[in-house]
């Protein structure tokens, strides 16, 4: 194992400044800080905060990465950061320091695709990723379906939401129950008491004649909005549990039919979810069964994983330092939106 | 341009959005007001749809702020819903483009109006029977001149 080189992957696109460590598909350290309790204490997110936090945790983060795993900083033999998509602000932080590193220890420097950081990370838990696999990434900011003939090389974007991403009508749906941000575990939590066919929620772009592959999340927004507004004005109470399940149904449903129809239609047997919204517990479970009964195999990282975090930068810089890419250019810089056909930054 | 706008459907919002883009040019500042599902994002894709910028317009809820290229004028896209209570906004780096950009901020009624001299808000609205409506109130006298030109 020790002849395969020592990867250190640096993520600050957003909340979390994540320093991981990776030898081939061996998770050593995933160290990470979050300035979300500052981000509460605002009652939002505001960016210039977002980045001087990072700038704060990112040495601690990369010492606590390199005491975990045991190692030093010259054992490291590459540097891999998300380059983009994200905050610039954010994400210029991270390719700073990495570059700083690379600079100084004389290693190679990859600046890598945020989005392709999420399928890669899968690696750590169930091992090379069978190719082409289809990829369903979802989170606060992204939602997309993707075909990764070659996680090294080549990815390609089948789709995408058209309005709001998956995660941010979770937060938005939040805000409209009265519950906290981020709205993604609140709503889980709720829906485990609701009925999730109380309410017929509508499923965005399912008709004959939309894109098979784009998703749209913001008429589903708006129809929780509405439905809520008229049960408060009619002095009603909302039953806030029977809301969360329908509504998450909803998302689930939509984007488990997708990504199942986008595995038959390409002959595609394996399946990779990713991103923040792939902890949710209902779509898991519906992915499972859809997937089951399609004879397609999936693949879920454990909800830690999921979520942001270094090591799934890591776990692509091994991939790319294994495939033989070549590194970034020392001027490498941050692209807050990145292309997903984009690996290397 | 009329000041008051019926919208029964999506593609109404989109077309106002449209129409509102030939009366835009570089340095303006578009506040969209309005609550969760009234049209904004909508709005702003016609606008982007009538500038002729390339990417597709999006939220930008999570990345605060995106800019699209391509177009007659670049569009700066800014979402302040994240964005906190005592957020200022120079934080946002706004000032950089906004001279030579079309700037619309969603959710920013409050927060961003002194980036420049005169701006225009749109308010839009939900009835019940989910039709949208859209106002549009000027701010200063060239924003005036400019709606009564058309």
């Amino acid at each position: 194992m020790a002849d395969q080189p020592l990867v250190i992957g640096f993520e600050t696109s957003c909340d979390e400044t994540g320093v991981g460590l990776v030898r081939g598909h061996t998770l050593l350290a995933d160290a990470l800080a979050t300035s979300m309790a500052e981000h509460e204490r605002f009652g939002g997110v505001v960016p210039e905060i977002a980045s001087r936090a990072h700038l704060e945790a990112m040495v601690p983060t990369v010492h606590r990465a390199l005491a975990d795993a045991g190692a030093t900083v010259d054992d490291v033999d590459a540097i891999a950061v998300t380059s983009g998509p994200g905050l610039t602000g954010a994400l210029l932080v991270g390719v700073a320091a990495a570059k700083a590193y690379a600079l100084a220890l004389g290693k190679p420097l990859y600046g890598v695709n945020h989005l392709a950081a999420h399928v890669a990370v899968d690696e750590l838990q169930h091992g090379p990723l069978a190719e082409p696999s289809i990829a369903l990434l979802v989170s606060g900011g992204h939602s997309s379906l993707l075909l990764v003939p070659d996680l090294a090389q080549e990815v390609q974007s089948l789709g995408r939401t058209v309005d709001d991403a998956a995660g941010e009508a979770f937060d938005k749906v939040a805000r409209v129950l009265g519950l906290p941000f981020p709205g993604g575990p609140p709503i889980d939590r709720a829906a485990r008491e609701g009925d999730p066919r109380a309410i017929g929620f509508p499923r965005g772009l399912t008709g004959p004649r939309d894109a098979p592959y784009d998703f749209s999340f913001s008429g589903l927004k708006t129809a929780v909005a509405r439905w809520v507004e008229a049960r408060q004005r009619a002095g009603e109470d909302v039953p806030v549990a029977d809301v969360a399940a329908s509504f998450q149904e909803a998302v689930a449903d939509v984007l488990t039919a997708k990504a199942v129809r986008a595995c038959r239609d390409h002959g595609v047997d394996h399946l990779v979810l990713g991103g923040g919204v792939a902890a949710n517990s209902r779509l898991r479970a519906l992915a499972e069964e859809r997937c089951a009964a399609a004879g397609i195999v999936l693949r879920v990282p454990s909800p830690r994983l999921c979520t942001d975090n270094g090591a799934m930068v890591a776990a692509l810089g091994s991939r790319l330092v294994a495939a033989g890419v070549a590194p970034s250019s020392p001027d490498l810089g941050a692209d807050s939106s990145l292309p997903i056909e984009v690996i290397r930054g | 341009m009329r000041r008051e706008h019926v919208l029964p459907t999506p593609e109404d919002t989109h077309a106002l959005g449209r129409a509102l883009a030939e009366l835009l040019a570089p340095g303006d500042l578009v506040v969209l007001v309005g609550p969760l599902g009234a049209g904004k994002t909508a709005l702003t894709q016609g606008i982007g749809a009538g500038l002729g910028v390339r990417e597709p317009v999006t939220s930008p809820t999570f990345v605060i702020s995106r800019v699209h290229r391509g177009g007659r004028v670049p569009l700066v896209h800014v979402d302040a819903y994240r964005l906190g209570g005592v957020a200022d906004v120079d934080d946002l780096d706004l000032d950089a483009s906004t001279d030579e950009s079309v700037t619309v901020v969603e959710w920013g009624e409050g927060l961003v109006e002194r980036l420049t001299d005169e701006h225009l808000v749109v308010r839009l609205d939900r009835r019940d029977d989910d039709v949208r409506s859209a106002v549009l109130v000027p701010h200063g006298a060239g924003w005036e001149r400019r709606l009564d030109a058309r």
